[in-house]
């Protein structure tokens, strides 16, 4: 977090974008060269440790990416699925060893076996059709999932075109911006990307904040693993978050739209470009549009491999081509965010919700839902389920009914249910009529609805193991900038090792207490929010885990 | 009243106060243990450490926060050392000495590491974790000659990576990879030596740990004794803090509580005083006989000078002699060398090296403005919207105010630099006048005519506190744009956007530097600055203002003291009876009337055999100079040359008597800054053996011709100056403090942050606008046609003026040499490479130097320094000077260059 860096990268803004030149420079052999790093520097007035500070940060611009041709997904769901050693061996006879990466969660969680070549995803192929692949044999073959809506279709509804959703858009651009943000607070829309913020207030906040220049930025850094559904969004309905981008552009006062995607996610680059051009074609785009005076345009930027990113403030320092490290609040975004002018950083769930928002009235999205739950929520099921995919439900919805209704039960016995994201609760079988999707039944009983993405662990697979991964996960993916997040992260998942792998057993207290100074002492929710399912599975699964602890 | 609690208890806090801040106020600092705060750095939350409770109400539920960058919030009820924040802060100590090499007995700074107080203040006994992996075999850094770092001692607390960015904008340290294997970084993770680093030390002294450090282990406890002082080198007059053990230097740190520096200083300040032991120092007085200067004893030096200056003083009379004084010197030893020549030798022959820097700020702000010194303070950068920076290399010459004008325009607010040379400060500018030297009166002439046509000026402040607009007005209408513009070379369209973002912004303060000074028009374009700052209403409060940027550390005391051939100590017209009248009842002798000699007159009457002695303290004259040659012939005609000095230098080669006087950290007295801020020089060792402090030597010599003089003390002497000098009139050794005042200190002790608040100290108490026109320098039109390139002079950070003290210490292996800066199309056009000799030469001859080929010289103009002897650039500067104050144009010599490199 450096207020000087944004400012020198504010400089040259969005156009020449400092992280995308980064990206641009490590197209041709993975990383970029020390010239082409003292010479970013010395466009943006920056030093040199600035440039290679941050391209040691991410996994696809950092010098170990460095002919890298190949990544297999190391997300929950394809380690639980086992998949992976079998698709590293067959990409193994087609690429060298230091050739083969890895990427965490490509989204592919309701198939598995995933992995990454040439600027597109796949997911559970065979030996001979790793083999075409690799020889672009065939052609790309779009990815395909159950979509199913229980209840109503605000995230899930059929795209009838730009002409249709942008009907009355002209008269919303012609009405007070404070009427529009009272409408927002009064639908109670809270954020989708975890902390259930409620929209209204993000945009009254950067509304009132002085400046010339404001931001939309729409984090679609989607990086838990076993979530899908801003991919989704992002590849099947990438006009209803625009359009939620470029309303509340108007209600604050912001003429750009960033939409940051991750870069496991190309073809949703791809097709989130594809509705900006439609938009451009149709006059959306631009300045003054439809005669109103209203100024608005996007920028898409495509991440380089960094959980922490989707946390708010990192990933406005990843867009300044900074250092992704969490910055302390306040100041808040909507007062100092992008290049240190007021930003609105929103979920890509919360924005597609904006246009039935506006189009149908506060009163009724909070008709659907719940008393502090307003509205639906989209739901990613793994491929434990006997119908996995994505599913839009009414906030509220017994989480009975998704898994057996709508996700048609378990296809293997599960014991538990990692629901939200690797910070989320890890939910015992016992648990599921205690729940339904929504924030409050999940804080009441000790849970996280986060994203609502469900990870389902298999019996047969040893919790030990999975809690290792999620400290291990965290230890990879921590920015390192607060003490208790960089080395707790390390020390937990170090214990967890050895107690599988050596005669150790972890003294139960310095675990309590290691969980406890991550929580209370870390600076993000990567961090604070690792003890969750922890202590869930300490709690549920004390039989299981016993044997460990001394 | 806002109210919150701290166990319970009430307290007022102060809107925005973050918690920590709350507690320390209240209940004493570092009464909340923390890692990664620091006094002059944002608060940035890394350690989480300072983790408080918090509650709504009286021992309600309570949420864990870091009070470094939680604000305080009405009523909240904060728990400062709950038994939970304490076991929190026991818990991320032990996770940090999972990582940390526990050899603390034998680190250099045990006994003053901050991560060992916090450990014991939290109570650490053991680390229960089981190894795991670390980083304690991470490799030490002893690559440069001052920084060094050990990063298997780094806590990641990035408290240097922020200094470096925050306090000196340099950008040489960030962190590399993430989480647990997130590692410190010197550029693309080089080392200290192979980095841009500018060795300023602000990481050193804020590292909590020994991570990065210096050679001269500054945060170890060894030294038994600290000093507060004032740094030696330039004019920003930095607060020191010197350790010392049994009479030795060991290192010099920056006070927080400083407020000119803040905590920060330069490679000057903090690193380069080795030279004060040097084994060169001179250590006994030296005669020069047979054409060798031989030891001789202080008495047989002093003998023979009063023999020598009474002699001249009877054949010749006194105005035979002439002296110039040293702005390395205190308040207190200027003024007594004033008195010397002025009381003692009987003329007013007596001059300092602000003749040949800033004489021309001093004479033009006094002719606009009624006082020849800075309007306003540094701190009011605070408050300013615009800064212009004309004619000078703040980065450079005056790290720390530079680094803080540094942070103004990275900061993105409005900065104008005039300056032909692509400066530090240029890169990061929002407008850039790139003109050719030696014409910033047609620059600014051209603003001047922007302002008025595009009725910028400020009307009210121009008819109630100035005089002579109309007329003025009249000339700047009539200008021919065309032709400044083609002189100057820079299109009018950014001298019209740099006139309007100076004239639009609220509050603009402009500095100025040698580049404005040393030209032949200095002190007319000193007077278009100030007249620039009248016509936009800039002057008489806070954040604007003419700030010249003084060079030596004294060079504004030595002129309040008198060292000026035309004013007495407090700038008083020596001319006039009732002036002289006051200073000889206070001397209690009568004085000499006429005006005395310049040093560029000095020179010339010496040649002219109208001067036989010259006293010349702690001014290289031969080297720093122009035209050496003509230098060394005047000197080289004098009967009796003496010469004050800490080492041999080129000037002191010259000497009949070399003295070996004292240097700053060896003697007490006060300096004044270029803020007009007079701070207390303290003692910090004994003078090394056989040498004296200057002040004394000149009391010695004015006892032993016959005046009566007290021996040398700081106060002493201070208390004097204090009767004579009206703006020192309230100023008393105890009353400066530990951050000075500034002048005038009115009784009682009340000082002056801005001058003209109300009215100008002239006349009728109006500033005087007066139009001056462009001119062509003579030493352009002279020689222009066989030496077509514009050689312009210029500093580097790493030394000071002839470097006689920074290359005596590590700072020679930083900056090894004079370089030719030249641009790539005049390098491609005279065939010379990179690093090549060449040849160099005006019209006064040719000297030899290795060529830098960059850009940030603009083709037509070369540009070197002097800093060493070996290359005595001022062999081939000409002896142009400013018509009105006599300062040399260093700034515009006309020169051609050819490769000595065979082809």
């Amino acid at each position: 977090m450096s207020k000087n860096l944004s400012e020198l990268s504010g400089r040259k803004g969005l156009h020449g974008n400092l992280f995308e030149k980064l990206g641009d420079a490590a197209t041709a052999s993975g990383t970029p060269s020390e010239d082409e790093m003292k010479s970013l520097a010395n466009d943006f007035l920056m030093g040199t440790a600035n440039t290679y500070g941050a391209t040691t940060f991410y996994d696809f611009l950092k010098p170990d990416n460095k002919n890298k041709k190949v990544y297999t997904c190391s997300g929950s769901v394809c380690m639980m699925a086992g998949t992976q050693d079998g698709v590293k061996t067959s990409l193994n006879k087609h690429f060298k060893e230091e050739e083969v990466g890895h990427m965490c969660c490509l989204g592919r969680c309701h198939e598995n076996g995933a992995f990454h070549y040439n600027g597109k995803n796949y997911s559970d192929k065979t030996d001979e059709e790793i083999a075409s692949i690799v020889k672009e044999a065939v052609p790309y073959q779009e990815d395909t999932y159950n979509v199913y809506c229980h209840g109503t279709p605000i995230l899930t509804q059929p795209f009838q075109g730009v002409d249709k959703l942008y009907q009355g858009f002209k008269g919303l651009l012609e009405k007070d911006q404070n009427e529009l943000i009272e409408i927002m607070k009064a639908s109670a829309l809270r954020g989708r990307g975890g902390a259930g913020f409620p929209k209204g207030y993000k945009l009254e906040s950067c509304k009132n904040t002085d400046s010339d220049v404001k931001f939309i930025v729409c984090n679609a850094d989607e990086g838990d693993p076993g979530a899908y559904s801003d991919r989704y969004l992002l590849e099947k309905q990438p006009h209803l978050v625009l359009y939620g981008m470029m309303a509340s552009g108007y209600m604050v006062g912001a003429e750009w739209g960033v939409v940051y995607i991750r870069g496991e996610y190309p073809e949703s680059v791809e097709t989130t470009e594809k509705a900006i051009q439609e938009l451009r074609a149709a006059n959306l785009l631009g300045n003054d549009i439809l005669g109103t005076g209203f100024n608005f345009d996007f920028k898409v930027i495509k991440a380089q491999g960094a959980y922490i990113c989707g946390e708010e403030t990192a990933l406005l320092s990843s867009i300044e081509g900074q250092r992704p490290e969490v910055r302390v609040r306040p100041p808040y975004p909507t007062q100092e965010g992008l290049f240190n002018k007021p930003t609105v950083v929103n979920n890509v769930e919360t924005l597609a919700s904006v246009h039935h928002i506006l189009n149908h009235g506060a009163a009724e999205f909070t008709s659907i839902g719940s008393e502090k739950s307003s509205g639906t929520k989209l739901v990613s099921l793994d491929r434990c389920f006997n119908k996995p995919g994505m599913y839009e439900v009414d906030m509220g919805t017994p989480l009975r009914t998704v898994i057996e209704t709508l996700g048609g039960g378990f296809k293997v016995p599960v014991k538990a249910m990692h629901i939200g994201g690797p910070l989320g609760g890890l939910v015992p079988i016992s648990a599921i009529d205690r729940l339904s999707i929504d924030f409050e039944t999940f804080q009441k009983e000790g849970f996280l609805l986060g994203h609502a993405s469900i990870v389902c662990i298999p019996e047969a697979f040893p919790l030990i193991q999975y809690l290792e991964h999620l400290f291990e996960f965290t230890a990879d993916e921590s920015c390192g900038k607060c003490f208790p997040c960089r080395l707790g992260s390390v020390r937990g998942a170090e214990m967890l090792h050895k107690a599988q792998h050596e005669s150790f057993k972890i003294d139960r207290e310095l675990m309590d207490d290691l969980l406890e100074t991550l929580e209370k002492g870390s600076l993000c929710a990567l961090g604070g929010g690792l003890p969750l399912p922890i202590q869930n599975a300490l709690m549920y699964f004390e039989d299981e885990l016993k044997g460990f602890f001394a | 009243m806002k109210i919150a609690y701290i166990d319970n208890q009430p307290y007022e806090y102060k809107e925005g106060e973050t918690i920590l801040n709350f507690i320390n106020r209240i209940k004493g600092e570092r009464s909340v243990p923390t890692l990664c705060d620091a006094p002059n750095l944002d608060p940035f939350g890394s350690c989480r450490v300072c983790s408080v409770e918090v509650a709504l109400e009286e021992n309600g539920s309570c949420k864990t926060q870091a009070s470094c960058h939680t604000p305080v919030m009405e009523n909240a009820y904060i728990y400062p050392n709950s038994k939970e924040v304490q076991k929190l802060r026991k818990n991320i100590i032990e996770l940090v000495l999972t990582d940390h090499p526990l050899d603390c007995l034998t680190c250099e700074v045990n006994g003053n590491c901050e991560l060992q107080d916090v450990a014991a203040q939290v109570g650490i006994r053991e680390v229960r974790y089981p190894e795991g992996a670390n980083h304690l075999d991470r490799q030490k850094d002893l690559s440069h000659p001052y920084m060094t770092s050990d990063l298997s001692k780094c806590i990641n607390c990035f408290r240097c990576v922020r200094a470096c960015d925050e306090v000196q904008g340099q950008f040489v340290l960030s962190m590399s990879g993430r989480g647990f294997d997130s590692k410190i970084i010197k550029g693309l993770d080089q080392s200290f030596n192979e980095s841009d680093c500018v060795s300023c030390g602000a990481c050193a002294q804020t590292c909590p740990t020994s991570a990065i450090s210096d050679v001269f282990q500054s945060k170890a406890i060894k030294a038994t004794d600290k000093t507060r002082t004032i740094c030696t080198y330039c004019g920003v007059g930095c607060n020191l803090e010197v350790s010392t053990h049994n009479g030795e230097v060991l290192s010099i740190q920056a006070p927080f509580d400083a407020e000119v520096n803040q905590g920060h200083t330069c490679v000057k300040g903090r690193y380069a005083f080795k030279f004060y032991d040097h084994p060169e120092r001179l250590r006994t007085p030296l005669i020069k006989r047979n054409g060798k200067l031989e030891p001789a004893t202080w008495e047989e030096a002093y003998d023979f000078i009063a023999n020598k200056i009474n002699k001249i003083k009877e054949e010749n009379g006194p105005d035979f002699i002439a002296g110039i004084s040293s702005s390395r010197c205190t308040n207190e030893e200027n003024y007594l060398m004033q008195k010397f020549i002025r009381a003692v030798v009987g003329t007013n022959n007596i001059d300092g090296c602000a003749r040949v820097c800033h004489s021309p700020t001093a004479l033009g702000m006094q002719r606009t403005f009624g006082t020849g010194a800075a309007t306003n303070s540094i701190e009011d950068l605070k408050h300013t919207d615009c800064i212009m920076v004309i004619g000078a290399n703040p980065t450079a010459a005056h790290p720390v105010t530079g680094a803080k004008l540094k942070q103004h325009a990275i900061q993105g607010k409005t900065t104008i630099v005039i300056d032909p040379r692509k400066t530090e400060m240029a890169r990061y500018a929002t407008h850039h006048l790139a003109l050719r030297p030696g014409t910033n009166v047609a620059v600014l002439n051209m603003m001047f005519y922007y302002i008025i046509t595009e009725s910028r000026v400020a009307q009210s402040f121009v008819e109630s506190r100035t005089e002579g607009f109309d007329d003025f007005k009249k000339d700047i209408l009539a200008l021919d744009l065309a032709h400044l513009e083609e002189v100057s070379g820079v299109p009018r369209e950014e001298v019209r956007a740099a006139a309007l973002a100076y004239a639009d912004a609220p509050n603009a303060m402009s500095f100025h530097g040698l580049g404005v000074t040393e030209h032949s028009q200095g002190t007319f374009t000193v007077m278009q600055i100030a007249n620039l700052a009248m016509i936009t209403g800039n002057i008489g409060r806070k954040g604007v203002g003419v700030n010249p940027l003084r060079g030596q550390n004294n060079v504004q005391g030595s002129a309040d003291m008198g060292v000026q051939p035309h004013q007495g100590a407090g700038y008083m017209d020596i001319s006039k009876s009732e002036v002289r009248e006051l200073y000889e009842k206070f001397y209690k002798v009568p004085l000499p009337k006429e005006i005395g000699y310049k040093i560029p007159e000095m020179y010339a009457a010496a040649l002219d055999g109208k001067l036989k002695a010259m006293w010349i303290i702690g001014e290289d004259v031969v080297q720093t100079d122009p035209n050496t040659q003509m230098v060394i012939r005047a000197l080289a005609k004098l009967d009796l040359l003496v010469v004050q000095e800490l080492f041999m230098t080129e000037t002191a080669k010259e000497a009949t008597v070399v003295l070996p006087g004292a240097s700053f950290l060896e003697k007490d007295g006060t300096f004044t800054n270029g803020e007009r801020r007079i701070q207390r020089v303290n003692k910090v060792v004994e003078p090394i053996e056989g040498t004296k402090p200057d002040g004394q030597i000149i009391v010695d010599i004015m006892n032993r011709m016959g005046y009566e003089q007290a021996d040398y003390t700081g106060p002493t002497v201070l208390e004097e100056v204090s009767q004579i000098v009206p703006f020192f009139k309230g100023v008393e050794w105890d009353g400066l403090g530990e951050n000075g005042k500034q002048w005038p200190v009115a009784e009682g002790g009340v000082d002056t942050k801005i001058l003209h608040e109300e009215s100008f100290k002239i006349g009728e108490g109006k500033g005087k606008f007066k139009y001056n026109a462009f001119k062509e320098s003579e030493e352009l039109v002279e020689n222009e046609e066989e030496f077509p390139l514009i050689l312009t002079t210029n500093r580097e950070l790493e030394h000071y003026n002839c470097g006689a003290m920074t290359r005596r210490t590590g700072n020679v292996e930083l900056l090894t040499e004079d370089v030719l800066m030249i641009n790539p199309k005049d390098a491609k056009k005279y065939n010379i490479r990179n690093g090549d000799k060449v040849g160099i030469a005006s019209a006064r001859g040719e000297v030899e130097i290795h060529a830098s080929v960059t850009k940030s010289v603009r083709p037509g103009v070369v540009s070197t320094t002097f800093h060493f002897p070996e290359i005595m650039i001022n062999n081939i500067t000409s002896d142009v000077h400013d018509s009105e104050a006599m300062c040399p144009e260093y700034k515009v010599v006309a020169v051609k260059v050819r490769s000595l490199v065979a082809q």
